[in-house]
């Protein structure tokens, strides 16, 4: 059986499910890709766009590890989509300089190139930092556009043949004789209601995972847990802005195009539809922002959004514990053979989520196809609309 | 607050739109968007609207609120209402697909073929350019609405970026449907959310064009 008789339909119009288009396609499978509003819509277009270096993640090291190689990767096939200014990791009491000596040891044993400057040497490249910083660690981070990374990927998708259906929403699934034959979806554009057979299904909907599975009676682990994010009306440095300490609420100040956003925050939700932003929160963020860069006070605040990380749920209470490594649910334990649904990960290590869902997917359909995602350059973003 | 949102609605196979309206509670620091967002959760899921970043960096959101081009994103409830109303439609100079979502191929056909979206800011920084590319100076400009072939005032003032750094501009940018089309109404800039100022690029480069000093290939 050749790849390209078979018909993957891929849920979820985010980056994971863009990756998962591209990386499908690009394997020789015919791809239709359903995503119930816009591209980019749900959490991946919210996010705060950091390309992590991963010293973020340290304490995990094969986590730290995983997201430098995927930073190296996509800056390799898409230069132009990040600003590679790199980022800066900084100490401001002496709970954070006790960090410090962990946290170099943690990036080498990650193989992550870090370098320690002098206070003064940072403040003279970021004159917006904490004129009182007591240590500082420059890091391979980048920012970026996340629509337009999202873009890139079905830009490149399309290219290889896969259909994109934004406005068409997924609201019921056709389950006979142990796999889902079909979709039914509604289509926002047309008003019509259709079903959509296919040999081999994804859910790639993220913190609207389990959501999506149960309209087929299965079941995934996911825990929503949302971030509040601040953006202000005005660009306060280059480099992304890092507290040196264990991850925390406000402990990031990232710098794209005109603006910089403060993050985050996390908690566990039932439901990623409608979460309210809590007012403290966007205190906290201004709060925590000042210590790293006192002007965050005096900025106006131009919006205050909230997106939804897909954590894989375990017995994780507040969000921070849950692994931030990422998931394939196989939902053949539940009676279901051709569908997989992907959770957790980052922004950033997508391109490796989808390599690892269509590996899984070939491996399914008894299909020998090699990834070849992180070779090839991705198309640029607007070739989607061509 | 109380707010009554009327939607301007299109969906494939009608001959016209319709207006639907929505009396809401609403915050006024709120943003429009998330207004939107929110009624398509509570009330009508068949509402398309384009949204991804809520913070006015993406460009995704630009739509027509109370007769102006605006990121909704970025514009309080409270302010933009007028006594209680908010009237919100698609950007104009596109085909509309749905609803309050256009189809914004016309500007990104335009774009180069290689791929070059960063600008240098010093010779170790690289910035994205601050153009959100969210289609704003489109619907504003009386050009761009009214002459399909105009090339239209954000790709132009990406071409003046690539003119400074390159020196050369491809033909179509000097042609008919370049920056002689422009007639300098200056709606682009009013309306560009973020300050890029297409209006006066377009004239910075007529000017470098006049002079001889940009090459068009």
């Amino acid at each position: 059986m050749t790849a390209v008789s078979k018909h993957v339909v891929v849920i979820g119009g985010g980056v994971t499910g863009a990756a998962t288009a591209y990386d499908l396609s690009l394997r020789g499978f015919r791809v239709t890709l359903l995503e119930r509003g816009s591209i980019g819509a749900g959490t991946s277009g919210r996010t705060h766009g950091l390309l992590h270096s991963g010293c973020r993640y340290v304490a995990d090291t094969e986590v730290a590890r995983e997201c430098y190689l995927e930073n190296q990767t996509l800056r390799r096939i898409a230069p132009f989509l990040f600003e590679k200014n790199g980022g800066l990791f900084v100490a401001i009491t002496e709970d954070d300089l006790a960090y410090k000596d962990f946290f170099l040891k943690k990036c080498g044993e990650a193989g992550i190139p870090v370098e320690e400057v002098e206070p003064a040497v940072a403040l003279k490249m970021e004159p917006n930092l904490n004129p009182k910083l007591k240590a500082a660690v420059l890091v391979p981070d980048g920012t970026f556009d996340p629509l337009k990374v999202i873009l890139s990927f079905l830009a490149s998708a399309k290219k290889y043949g896969a259909v994109v259906k934004p406005y068409n929403e997924v609201v019921g699934f056709r389950v006979e004789g142990g796999e889902v034959r079909a979709v039914r979806v509604l289509d926002k554009v047309s008003l019509r209601e259709y079903e959509l057979e296919a040999d081999f299904f994804v859910n790639a909907t993220g913190a609207w995972a389990n959501k999506v599975a149960s309209l087929a009676g299965l079941h995934v682990p996911v825990k929503p847990s949302p971030g509040v994010m601040v953006a202000l009306d005005g660009r306060i440095g280059n480099r992304v802005f890092n507290r040196l300490n264990k991850p925390g609420d406000g402990d990031i100040i990232i710098h794209q195009r005109g603006t910089s956003v403060i993050g985050t925050t996390s908690w566990i939700v039932e439901d990623p539809d409608g979460v309210s932003i809590p007012k403290e929160h966007v205190e906290l963020m201004i709060k925590r922002g000042s210590e790293i860069a006192p002007v965050v006070s005096r900025m106006r605040v131009k919006a205050v959004y909230v997106s939804s990380r897909p954590l894989v749920g375990q017995a994780a209470q507040t969000g921070r514990e849950v692994s931030r490594s990422f998931a394939i649910i196989d939902h053949s334990r539940e009676g279901v053979g051709n569908m997989l649904s992907i959770i957790g990960g980052k922004f950033v290590t997508a391109r490796l989520m989808a390599e690892k869902m269509g590996d899984a997917v070939c491996e399914r359909l008894g299909v020998s196809v090699p990834s070849r995602t992180a070779e090839l350059p991705l198309a640029p973003y607007w070739l989607y609309f061509s | 607050m109380k707010v009554r949102l009327i939607v301007r609605r299109w969906k494939q196979g009608w001959t016209r739109p319709r207006y639907d309206v929505f009396d809401v509670e609403a915050d006024p620091e709120e943003s429009v968007l998330d207004l939107i967002e929110r009624v398509s959760l509570s009330t009508d899921r068949t509402l398309v609207f384009e949204h991804a970043c809520h913070h006015g960096a993406c460009g995704a959101c630009g739509m027509i609120i109370n007769g102006v081009e605006r990121l909704a994103c970025v514009t309080k409830v409270g302010e933009a209402a007028r006594k209680g109303l908010l009237l919100v439609e698609p950007l104009r100079g596109f085909e509309v697909i749905s609803d309050l979502a256009v189809d914004k191929s016309r500007m990104f056909s335009k774009y180069p073929a290689e791929t070059q979206t960063l600008e240098p800011v010093a010779a170790s920084l690289e910035k994205l350019y601050d153009c959100v590319e969210c289609g704003v100076c489109y619907s504003a400009c009386p050009i761009a609405n009214t002459y399909g072939e105009y090339l239209g005032p954000s790709v132009l003032a990406l071409a003046y970026h690539r003119a400074l750094s390159d020196g050369v501009v491809p033909g179509s940018v000097a042609g008919s449907g370049g920056v002689w089309a422009c007639h300098a109404a200056f709606d682009c800039s009013e309306k560009c959310p973020v300050g890029f100022k297409p209006g006066e690029k377009i004239m910075k480069l007529r000017r470098l064009l006049l002079g001889g000093r940009v090459k068009v290939s």
